[in-house]
């Protein structure tokens, strides 16, 4: 699909202006079909999960931290499999549930070391366990909330449908307990810090590429010839941060764009920005980047996403260039910010790849071809660990052997485990 | 609904930076989706469901639509609905993603509208206009469209050539597919063929060729000339995306005999824009996607494109639909879950829907096969589309065929290439469907009546019969053709020539032998047609009106007569607008309208003449189909004479002549009488002169034939009167003169 020219077409950013005005169940709507349709990809999957999840958190009705976890997880979920190629939502997902489970954890100490509140509140806040059976003072103004009709039956979890019935089943119970005040002033410190930690997720995932690029000057020494197979803008970023405090040479690889000669040539931008720093750039069709292997000091990919193996995603093609890189003992540097880190194997369907529109090679008004020829076009290629020879994250460098350290850092356990593709169908 | 209003708020906060000084609301985008054709090309399947609700690889065909649509951010959404109305509504109304009700929907508002007397796309459209329900430009679209492109540039694009240019009102979306033989092209059987001013994409003239023509040569307007150049494109695919001005649905208005989009409006305005002064630009796309299930062909092609993922992001596994569950598995296929493929059996470049069991031995390559259906062991079906519930026992052989829900093929039965299979058929088992020409077998009637099993064709324990296609023609696409109707190229699901005659002559005698035929039992259509074919041949070596369409004849012939029987003392304007109308719809020559004309005329007058209607004598009669219209007699003069030129006058006498022979049921002498006694009227009323009568007198193709002479013969006295009066003083009193000259005639008449 040729770039959107931005005037009708929904895209991301016209998502997030209108996230305030709609209800977060359109906007949920809205996001599943960007994705569906590719119209939101790559990076920004990330940003726009972040921001979807922060409208479930913020104003889909819950009141305990059980029932957020399940929302977040069913939305989570609607997500990722509306776009099972991109697993970043996944990760976005589970650092939105870990931090959930680690403010529920920081609140019932908060509780604990005031001693203010009853056993019950701590107990209906608790992170991991819910426990077998609900608390039975439900205070009436949640339960007003939750039973009343509308649209958040659309989206209610298992979770959801037990606690909203247990709700209804225990309605005069609650009416009575003088606890119906404390747990909402809970509920609502917990929404404000989790929406807190989304924001700071969100400008995370923001600041990822100037972070990674202030590593540049580090890895890109004067004088070396660098090969930037199809740069992403993670790429490009650290490219000409380096160029600011280095001399040295770029290979771009690209594809031939399909009739040569028309528009101009890729990556015009990006040399134009190197050339100025006095970087000279050398544009290679990618069929042809074997050849400057033994001439090039290094191999840097953007990562689309890294699994806990050590592999990652990558755009087409660049698995040879990495293979060819490693026939020559060229070091590979992969950039990935952190919340591209899986905390998964990479499934069957990752390795098979994803696959994109034959047109890119061959034009649908060529009859015979299209006839003819069954014509796979992948669109990502997967690398495996052992061809990469170090990460650079916004964290810094890292090996492949600590890579655990981070994703365990960043996903708790219960999350890692929970399985985004078997939700609910 | 409410919030999505804050949608498209939030788009319009975006708009006005971009549009600059766009004068008024850029508000919401409106589209119009067509979702009723006319077409019965893809019956038997559309006795059961309507087109647009056909799964085209397990989605309904409507969803392709309304998803492109919402891809290209269209907020208002209006549905125009034929024939299966309240299914598509009910369909829409279930739908959680569309229904208007829904808190989800893309569209903030989502309508339908029926129009029960429609009987063609233009209705739909002229209706729209009445209703204003546009406000600005909208898009239109028909319901069958399968499309992945982004209109935002081309929008934009329409839009400063309307800022520029008031009349540049409609921008048509085409997509190229070169020039070598294509699957698409090759679907289509009618190529459209544009011409475009290289210069601006302005569509300078639009016509349709396909292989039965009778002459396969395209008249280029002389105007087209004037445009410096110009591309003539016969590869293109048009898909029918419009954006269109209101202005477009005036001109629709305007011409109330437009039906098609294209082969009536499209190229009826463009010929006209002199007239109108519109402007149609065109916008041709390289890449993308874009095509309409339109016929059986197209939706052959548009499954395997969509199968090999060239109309991205509609590929099975995108999953559009909530509740698909479509997962890539090896050798590029597609299956749902709950499809058990057993071992031993292969799934080639194919989808799967849920649910539906394979057993070994099976082979199914680059079909689609629906949801709960159960295929048994050694089957092979290839390049088939086979939808939900059907049951394929053991050994059953199905190659590129489509069989509807619910079908069941008996063990080891063979449906070869291009058999239609209709919903709930049965086939037994060890049954051959025949392949010459393919199978197409219904369980259900055109009045939706259980058919009578036909043992025969679908075996004794089976169930259907064949379905023929009755060609109505006021519902096909093409019913003005004059020659082999295209329309039947795309009616199966093989394209094929076979079968077909098209060396030229051929064809066209048939065709209008054919004609011919079906309406003899039509009372007053076989009155008409037979005049009409005797008048052709007549003709065939006098002018050059043989080529014109019979159609223009028929509805004209048609109209005038009506007209002059009304009983009103009417003004005759509203029919010779009607004529116009007529005329330009049909692109008809000026011999043609003078042919109709004076057939009209001469028709009348001899009915006059039978006791039905007075039995008139023929002065009197020739006097009232003349003078009971204000009006006539001038709509004669300028339109079916068309100038003061002997030349023309002579046509038009020659034409009245040839018209009163092909009525039927009226002697020759009498005939004759009634000839005189028009001319006469006529010279009195000075539409025909002096010079125009005599020249005719003298043109020897008057004479041609037994009944021409013995018409002709009767007009002597009029033409010696005439001779005499020219050799006697011109001043002499008309008047007298002609007293004396009907009288002669009721004489002759006596």
């Amino acid at each position: 699909m040729p770039p959107s020219q931005a005037n009708y077409a929904p895209s991301l950013d016209k998502l997030i202006k209108s996230l305030k005005s709609q209800p977060y169940e359109a906007s949920i709507e809205a996001l599943i079909f960007l994705l569906k349709r590719r119209q939101v990809k790559g990076d920004d999957c990330a940003v726009a999960t972040a921001h979807i999840l922060l409208q479930v958190v913020a104003r889909s009705k819950w009141h305990d931290v059980d029932q957020l976890l399940g929302r977040v997880q069913s939305v989570g979920s609607r997500l990722a499999r509306a776009a099972p190629h991109e697993p970043v939502i996944g990760n976005i997902v589970r650092r939105v549930l870990g931090l959930i489970r680690d403010e529920a954890t920081e609140d019932r100490n908060n509780a604990d070391d005031l001693g203010s509140d009853s056993a019950s509140d701590i107990q209906s806040l608790a992170p991991t366990n819910p426990p077998p059976q609900r608390p039975a003072p439900t205070p009436v103004l949640m339960r007003s909330n939750t039973a009343a009709p509308g649209g958040l039956q659309v989206s209610k979890s298992m979770f959801n449908i037990l606690s909203a019935a247990t709700a209804a089943d225990t309605p005069m119970t609650g009416a009575s307990t003088p606890l119906s005040q404390a747990q909402p002033a809970s509920v609502h410190a917990l929404r404000t810090e989790v929406i807190n930690g989304i924001e700071e997720i969100m400008d995370e995932i923001q600041q990822a590429d100037d972070q990674i690029a202030s590593f540049a000057d580090i890895q890109i020494h004067p004088g070396e010839y660098v090969l930037a197979y199809q740069p992403t803008k993670t790429v490009e970023r650290f490219l000409i941060k380096a160029a600011t405090r280095r001399r040295f040479t770029v290979f771009i690889a690209s594809i031939d764009p399909i009739e040569p000669g028309s528009g101009e040539k890729p990556y015009a931008a990006l040399r134009k920005k190197l050339n100025s720093h006095g970087v000279t750039t050398i544009n290679l069709a990618s069929n042809g980047l074997m050849a400057y292997i033994p001439r090039v000091n290094k191999v840097i990919f953007g990562a689309k996403v890294i699994y806990q193996n050590g592999g990652l995603l990558v755009d087409s093609g660049a698995c040879i260039a990495a293979q060819a890189a490693r026939e020559f003992l060229k070091p590979v540097i992969v950039l990935g910010a952190i919340y591209k880190f899986c905390p998964e194997d990479p499934s069957d369907e990752a390795v098979i790849s994803e696959l994109g529109n034959p047109s890119s090679f061959v034009s649908y008004a060529d009859g015979p071809e299209v006839e003819a020829l069954d014509i796979e076009n992948t669109v990502t290629d997967y690398i495996p660990p052992s061809l990469v020879e170090v990460y650079i994250t916004n964290l810094g460098p890292q090996t492949r052997h600590h890579l655990a350290s981070i994703l365990a850092d960043h996903y708790k356990v219960e999350d890692i485990g929970y399985s985004l593709h078997d939700g609910e169908v | 609904m409410s919030k999505q209003g804050g949608k498209g708020a939030a788009g319009k906060g975006k708009k006005p930076a971009k549009a600059g000084g766009d004068d008024k609301r850029e508000d919401a985008l409106q589209a119009v989706i067509i979702a009723d054709y006319f077409q019965d090309r893809f019956r038997p399947f559309t006795l059961d469901k309507p087109r647009c609700l056909l799964p085209l690889v397990n989605i309904p065909v409507i969803e392709y639509t309304l998803e492109f649509l919402a891809s290209n951010g269209v907020q208002e959404v209006f549905i125009y609905c034929g024939t299966h109305s309240e299914d598509i509504e009910q369909y829409i109304h279930e739908s959680t993603r569309w229904s208007p009700n829904s808190a989800i929907s893309p569209f903030s508002s989502l309508e339908f509208i029926r129009v029960s007397d429609a009987t063609s796309v233009g209705d739909f459209l002229r209706d729209l206009d009445k209703r204003s329900l546009i406000s600005g430009d909208f898009i239109l679209v028909h319901g069958d469209l399968v499309a992945n492109i982004q209109l935002d540039g081309i929008l934009a694009k329409h839009r400063a050539r309307r800022e520029a240019n008031r009349d540049a009102c409609m921008t048509v979306v085409l997509r190229s597919v070169g020039e070598e033989p294509h699957r698409a092209a090759k679907a289509r059987g009618i190529t459209p063929v544009f011409v475009i001013d290289d210069t601006d994409g302005r569509c300078l003239q639009y016509d349709e060729i396909h292989p039965l023509m009778k002459d396969r040569r395209l008249l280029l307007d002389p105007s087209v000339f004037k445009h410096g150049s110009f591309e003539l494109r016969s590869d293109l695919i048009d898909c029918g995306i419009d954006i269109c001005t209101p202005d477009v649905l005036a001109l629709w208005s305007e011409s109330f005999d437009y039906e098609l989009p294209r082969k009536n409006f499209l190229h009826g305005v463009l010929k006209d824009w002199e007239l109108n002064g519109k402007l149609i630009y065109t916008e041709i796309f390289e890449d993308g996607y874009a095509a309409r299930a339109s016929n059986l062909q197209m939706y052959d092609c548009i499954s395997k494109d969509i199968l090999e993922r060239w109309v991205l992001p509609f590929a099975p596994d995108s999953n559009l639909m909530h509740d698909q569950s479509y997962q890539k598995v090896k050798n590029n296929s597609f299956v749902e879950s709950g499809v058990l493929v057993e071992r031993g059996s292969k799934v080639l470049q194919s989808a799967i829907g849920k649910d539906t069991s394979i057993k070994a031995g099976s082979v199914i390559s680059g079909s689609v096969v629906g949801r709960r259906c159960q295929v048994g062991k050694n089957v092979k079906i290839k390049d088939s589309y086979i939808f939900d519930d059907s049951i394929i026992e053991d050994g059953a052989v199905i190659t590129h065929s489509i069989l509807a829900g619910g079908v069941k093929i008996g063990a080891n039965a063979q449906i070869p290439e291009g058999s239609l299979i209709s919903y709930n058929v049965e086939i037994d088992r060890d049954v051959r469907l025949p392949t010459k020409p393919p199978a197409r077998i219904s369980a259900k009637t055109d009045n939706g009546q259980p058919v009578e099993n036909d043992a025969s064709l679908v075996g004794p324990g089976g169930k259907g019969a064949v379905y023929s296609v009755t060609a109505d023609d006021s519902d096909s696409d093409s019913d003005d053709e004059g020659d082999g109707d295209p329309a039947q190229l795309q009616n199966n699901l093989i394209y094929s020539l076979e079968g077909l005659n098209i060396s030229t002559l051929s064809v066209s005698t048939l065709a209008s032998e054919d004609d011919y035929d079906s309406d003899e039992d039509d009372e007053h259509a076989g009155y008409l047609h037979a005049g009409d074919g005797q008048r052709e041949r007549l003709s065939s070596f006098t002018s050059d009106d043989a080529s014109k369409p019979d159609a223009f004849h028929g509805d004209a012939v048609n109209g005038l007569v009506d007209a002059l029987r009304g009983d009103d003392n009417a003004d005759f304007d509203s029919a010779k607008l009607e004529f116009m109308g007529l005329r330009l719809a049909n692109n008809a020559s000026d011999s043609s309208m003078r042919r109709a004309i004076a057939v009209a005329f001469t028709k009348r007058a001899a009915e006059m003449l039978t006791p039905e209607h007075g039995g008139l004598e023929p002065a009197k009669a020739a006097e009232r189909v003349l003078k009971d219209k204000n009006g006539a007699v001038k709509f004669i003069k300028d339109v079916g004479v068309g100038g003061d030129d002997v030349k023309q006058q002579t046509e038009f006498a020659l034409a009245l002549q040839k018209g009163l022979v092909s009525v039927r049921g009226l002697e020759p002498s009498r005939a004759g009488t009634l000839l005189a006694a028009l001319l006469q009227q006529l010279y009195t009323l000075d539409v025909l002169e002096e010079d125009g009568i005599l020249a005719w007198w003298a043109d020897r193709r008057a004479a041609e034939g037994d009944t021409m002479t013995t018409v002709k013969e009767r007009c002597k006295v009029l033409v010696d009167w005439l001779e005499e009066a020219d050799e006697e003083d011109s001043d002499e009193d008309e008047d007298d003169e002609d007293e004396d000259d009907e009288d002669e005639d009721d004489e002759d008449s006596d």
